[in-house]
């Protein structure tokens, strides 16, 4: 008989869609998405697609005030530590964080305190290769790893890390080797809260110091988190099909909070565009992906909106200048002298050279042609979107007689008389960063018959590969927050030990300085200074080429209610925080 | 000699071959007049990098300016397809030349030794045999990395043993034929024999049955780059310049058939230019069947 | 016949461990870097390349790699597929009755239009539906899978919205995972018609119709090309002369006499048809994004996902092998005049 209902249900929907605009299937939301996800273990994944499931299954201690990056707000604990109220101590080192009572976990089991503090220790001592862990080992125990540089594992962390987190009554109390300014931010997107006991059960690590070593780097198929989830979040993981690559969660009906009014959630890999696009257009997708060169066959759509103009907190591309790169058995080098035919090892820890290739990109035309005029160009490392961003900061622009003046001083004048020959790469498929190359090629060569820039795109492994010995003379590249403060900015691309200076052998002790020290400032107005300093300074060395604050757009039915643009959450505009949406 | 002229004659009077010779000879006289017919932009470098103008993403239907429109990335399609000619002849002469010599030496040397050094190769080919070939041509090129040469080795190693496998049959039954076992007894060395007496003999039937796959080694090359692994974007090849409508077959709001052109003018190519290998080789085989008895 | 057969099985492993000795080889001359980009996908992670080498053994020499893999195999363990999310085994498990339903599907139509039009086509030689079928054949044979799906796509989908790509629409997907839904064979139409699921059943049938069509179309050439060469010497036999000049009708004479000959080859030809079109589902799959083996041995390539290469192709190799096997002993049971072995 249930059958039966189903199918007239389904006829129902189908018929509906056709005479009115109401939501085809009210109850569920369904989102098309291209990327796939690694894993569900809040301690493993470090990919946006599977972190945006796990923001709605589990839930951080705190959260972020509707699209803003500054305004933090509780969620599991009871109140956001301050100064002012006596939860962060005079010091900045320790925070008091009271947790939320009366919450549930999807098993209907208490949240306790412990398990808080068991989360985020297994969060940091867990630390797999490649995984997010030093976002929260860096401010809690003061060094980014578990493991020195053979694998081995230091034996201090267990220690460390319990003196760092601990429990008293109901509070859970973080104590930090020195202030850190952005650990509540990284509080509110990572590390959320799971059960001790299911953990436990479920043969995942029990907490114990005995134990421990195993949860260390640990592989991710082997873990109860990967693919099962018990959070205390509004919806509940059903189902993750890796054959067909979707996720199914439901309504958490025993929320904490007025249960969610949507019943299901749906978010599956379609690659195919064409795909995703009937199915939007059909109703049986409430928001699809589709990024900017795509934005022509998705307008105008009946029924279909268009949220545009979203700032992002992405810094993508930039163009990175390795000051020393490694010339052996290197093909994108050339000759790898400056003898017309190459470019010698330290072609670009020349300052003239670098700013030569600054005036040389066609910022405007960039905006107007690649992003169909969205977007502002970038005015340094920190986006527009947070603190710190330095709004009056001097910007390069296309210039070919400054350019032409650089190089001509570059190396002695030997630069503009012998000419150069080098290969820039960027990674395959990525038509953004092509496009970048292209530009950069065109300009440069049109200043001297002599320089010549080839492009070419390689291949993700090959560009690994060549990125690991620094032997790309230039690299393409773009950062996502992890989370949403300028610290997250300043220090992967301006600090020597930063994941890009780190490959480009560029360091500025007066640039790491200023960076370590905003990271320590909690004064707001202070931090700005700092920051605005560390971009001055940016300006003038151009270690790297920042292009554009980029906007993006969301495309969804019209009939979706009760989305905000929350520039923090993961995965962008296209998948979402679904607790507060509707669809009517 | 009498045979091939045989062969000729009644190819001369087969409409469809005809047809076959006549597509063949239209690409050929394409790719020889490439630069004529579309002129590189002064001062590029390499003459395969299809120009672009601008770039948008969204494709140009075809006008004045572009005659087959422009793919995505503003690449002329036109130009792609002229220039692209010049790079199926090249896949196709270099993959099949190459794999029927290796197929032919290696075939040879197992027919006429025998023994273990025929078990050996032998075993070989079923190993390579053993695989579907695009999906070992596809392992291929995604270890060395995309790019047509990769694409022309990752082909020429699937293809080989199958030429090895029909040229050592060839060898093994002219091996006992009189004139073999003549020369033999005349003291030839092994060296002369081989190469004097069997290869040229057995060469003839591998010869046939790998002009007629020009057509499907054209194929396999086309589908590497549509998977992604062929030429670099830009670079004149029909398999790529097809990948590049896959986000486009749907066309825009209200007009489904906006991009036509970014599937059709491709896809049409490459089919005409395999087409016109088969007709041909579909001919050959016809008359060579009732030869054969 | 026996002895042969079981020489062949004993060669199966002999071929399995070149198979993976080829594989393991070429993807060995990478450098550890290159094949930690499987694991290393975002800018994010590239501070700790090093440790993901480590952890996952990439700089250790070939042979220790491949000893440790033999090993893993040895008790049962094929590893774990990144691109595919799970373990190989499972992997194979959900993947392969999707392309054994779609190729199945694909496979008799094949063998029908095949065996039928070429009979015709040699019985009416020269006549038009000869000229057609022939030209059918051609066209076919010249056209890529990949242009003709995407022009399919283009019809049906973009236009006409008939005829979508993927497995199954949402709703059916829903209703396949239900509480209420048995799975008895994996082969997605059987068991929704098992389950009395008719229209779930109609609909997974409609996603295969395009990828089944693409299939049909490419892949019948060669069918009807033999069947029609053996059907012609066939018709100028003595026998066929002889039972002519008795004056049985011709129909008689096709049908009683050539045909059931022409069978032999082809009855032996299918198996080896049913393989070649597990290995032309590569493409197939790929433009109509259909989750079967094809699609996921092309993407572990792409992605140089170790596990999954070697998963994937092992097993279209090991089918490959028993459906050659199968091919010799169907051909020395139903014509007895060739003795394979002897």
């Amino acid at each position: 008989m249930l059958k039966y209902c189903l199918c007239a249900i389904l006829t129902a929907w189908a018929f509906s869609a056709s005479v009115s605009a109401a939501p085809k299937h009210p109850d569920t939301f369904t989102y098309l998405t291209i990327s796939d996800s690694d894993s569900l273990d809040p301690a493993w994944s470090y990919d946006v697609s599977s972190h945006a499931i796990i923001l709605n299954v589990y839930e951080p201690l705190f959260t972020y005030d509707h699209g803003s990056t500054e305004k933090i707000l509780p969620l599991l604990a009871e109140k956001v530590p301050t100064r002012e109220n006596g939860l962060i101590s005079a010091d900045g080192r320790t925070y008091t964080i009271a947790l939320r009572a009366g919450v549930k976990f999807h098993d209907g089991s208490p949240m306790t305190p412990e398990d808080a503090r068991y989360s985020i220790i297994r969060f940091m001592l867990a630390d797999r290769a490649g995984g997010p862990s030093s976002l929260l080992l860096e401010p809690l125990v003061g060094y980014s790893a578990t493991r020195d540089d053979k694998g081995t594992i230091n034996p201090k962390v267990w220690e460390d890390a319990n003196r760092a987190v601990s429990v008293q009554g109901t509070n859970l109390i973080l104590r930090l080797p020195r202030p850190y300014a952005p650990l509540l931010s990284i509080l509110a997107m990572w590390a959320p809260v799971v059960s001790k006991t299911w953990a436990a059960k479920n043969g995942d690590w029990d907490g114990t110091e005995a134990t421990w070593t195993r949860l260390n780097n640990f592989r991710k198929e082997s873990s109860p988190f990967f693919e099962r989830a018990n959070g205390t979040g509004p919806f509940k993981l059903e189902r993750w099909d890796r054959k067909t690559k979707e996720f199914i969660l439901t309504r958490n009906d025993n929320y904490w909070r007025s249960p969610a009014r949507l019943k299901n959630i749906v978010v599956k890999g379609v690659n195919e565009f064409g795909t995703r696009k009937l199915m939007l257009e059909a109703g049986d997708a409430d928001a699809i992906y589709a990024d900017r060169p795509l934005l022509t066959q998705v307008k105008n759509l009946p029924g279909v909106k268009i949220i545009d103009d979203l700032p992002t907190l992405e810094m993508n591309p930039m163009v990175f200048f390795t000051y020393h790169i490694n010339t052996v058995g290197n093909a994108f080098v050339g000759s790898g002298a400056l003898d017309g035919n190459g470019i010698p090892p330290d072609f670009f820890s020349d300052k003239d050279v670098r700013k030569a290739f600054a005036y040389s990109f066609d910022y405007r035309g960039y905006i107007n042609d690649v992003m169909r005029g969205k977007g502002t160009q970038a005015r340094g490392a920190i986006p527009k979107a947070l603190l710190g961003y330095a709004p009056n900061q001097p910007v390069y622009s296309l210039d070919s007689k400054k350019a032409a003046e650089h190089l001509k001083t570059a190396w002695g004048g030997k630069v503009w008389e012998k000419g150069f020959s080098f290969t820039l790469a960027f990674n395959a498929g990525n038509l953004q960063r092509q496009t970048v190359s292209q530009i950069l090629k065109r300009n440069v060569e049109a200043l001297n018959p002599k320089f010549k820039i080839d492009v070419r795109g390689v291949e993700w492994p090959t560009f690994l590969d060549a990125q690991k010995d620094s032997k790309l003379p230039i690299f393409i590249m773009g950062w996502n927050a992890d989370f949403p403060d300028p610290h997250n900015f300043a220090f992967p691309i301006l600090h020597s030990l930063g994941q890009f200076p780190k490959y480009q052998k560029f360091s500025n002790p007066e640039m790491d300085r200023l960076v370590e020290q905003a990271n320590q400032t909690t004064d707001i107005a202070q931090r700005k200074r700092l920051y605005e300093q560390l971009q001055a300074l940016e300006y003038e060395e151009v270690p790297c080429l920042v292009l554009i604050d980029m906007v993006v757009y969301r495309t969804q039915r019209d009939w979706v209610k009760g989305w905000y643009w929350d520039p923090i959450f993961p995965d962008g505009p296209y998948s979402s925080y679904y607790y507060p949406l509707t669809k009517e | 000699m009498d045979r091939l002229r045989r062969i000729f004659k009644l190819l001369r009077q087969r409409p469809m071959s005809m047809l076959g010779t006549a597509i063949i000879a239209t690409f050929v006289a394409i790719a020889a007049l490439a630069p004529v017919l579309a002129p590189p932009e002064a001062g590029t470098r390499d003459n395969y990098q299809i120009p672009q103008s601008g770039y948008s993403s969204d494709p140009v239907r075809p006008s004045r300016e572009h005659w087959f429109g422009t793919t995505e990335q503003q690449y002329d399609l036109y130009y792609g397809m002229v220039w692209g000619a010049r790079t199926a002849f090249k896949v196709a002469l270099r993959v099949v030349g190459v794999s029927v010599f290796v197929g032919v030496l290696l075939g040879g040397i197992a027919g006429f030794y025998g023994g273990w050094v025929d078990e050996i190769l032998m075993r070989m080919t079923d190993v390579v045999l053993a695989f579907p070939d695009l999906v070992l041509a596809v392992v291929i090129v995604a270890i060395y990395g995309p790019s047509l040469e990769h694409v022309m080795w990752a082909v020429m190693f699937v293809s080989w043993p199958s030429y090895a496998r029909l040229m050592r049959g060839d060898v093994l039954s002219i091996k006992e034929r009189e004139f073999v076992v003549a020369a033999r007894a005349l003291g030839a060395s092994d060296a002369r024999i081989l190469f004097r007496h069997i290869i040229p003999n057995a060469l003839y039937p591998v010869l046939i049955v790998a002009s007629l796959s020009t057509g499907s080694v054209v194929i396999t090359a086309a589908a590497l780059s549509f998977l992604g692994l062929g030429a670099p974007v830009g670079y004149a090849d029909w398999g790529q310049l097809i990948s590049l409508s896959r986000n486009w077959i749907m066309g825009s709001s209200g007009n489904p058939f906006e991009y036509w052109h970014t599937v059709f003018i491709p896809g049409a190519t490459i089919f005409l230019f395999v087409l016109g290998w088969n007709l041909l080789g579909d001919a050959v085989r016809d008359i060579l069947d009732p030869l054969q008895d | 016949m026996l002895r042969y057969i079981l020489k062949r099985l004993a060669f199966l492993p002999v071929v399995m461990f070149g198979v993976t000795l080829l594989l393991f080889i070429c993807l060995q001359t990478l450098s550890p870097a290159m094949r930690a980009s499987l694991y290393v996908k975002d800018p994010r992670q590239l501070a700790q390349l090093d440790a993901v080498i480590e952890k996952y053994g990439l700089n250790k020499p070939v042979y220790v790699q491949y000893g440790i893999w033999l090993r893993q195999v040895a008790h049962g363990d094929l590893g774990y597929s990144e691109t595919a999310k799970m373990p190989v085994a499972e992997a194979i498990r959900s993947f392969l009755p999707a392309t054994i339903e779609l190729t199945v599907l694909a496979f008799f139509p094949i063998l029908f239009v095949g065996v039928t039009f070429g009979v015709l086509s040699a019985v009416y030689r020269d006549r038009l539906i000869d000229h057609v079928t022939r030209f059918v054949a051609i066209t076919g044979y010249s056209l890529p899978s990949f242009v003709l799906g995407l022009i399919l796509l283009m019809i049906f989908y973009g236009r006409l919205h008939w005829l979508p790509p993927g497995r199954y629409t949402l709703d059916s997907d829903m209703l396949i995972h239900g509480d209420r839904f048995r799975h008895w064979s994996g082969l997605l139409t059987l068991d929704c018609a098992l389950n009395r699921q008719w229209s779930a059943a109609l609909d997974v049938a409609k996603h295969m119709v395009l990828p089944a069509c693409t299939l049909l179309y490419i892949s019948v050439a060669l069918l009807l090309r033999i069947t029609r060469s053996a059907m012609l010497e066939e018709l100028g036999r003595d026998y066929v002369r002889t039972a002519r000049a008795k004056g049985l009708p011709e129909s008689v004479v096709v049908r009683k006499h050539a045909l059931a000959n022409v069978l032999i080859p082809i009855v032996t030809l299918s198996s080896l048809l049913f393989v070649g079109l597990l290995g032309g589902v590569v493409i197939t799959e790929t433009v109509f994004d259909f989750p079967g083996i094809g699609r996921w041995g092309v993407q572990a390539a792409q992605q140089l996902d170790v596990p999954g290469v070697l998963g994937s192709t092992m097993l279209a190799a090991f089918l490959f092998v028993l459906a050659n096997l199968l091919s010799d002993v169907l051909y020395a049971l139903v014509d007895p005049r060739i003795r394979v072995g002897a």
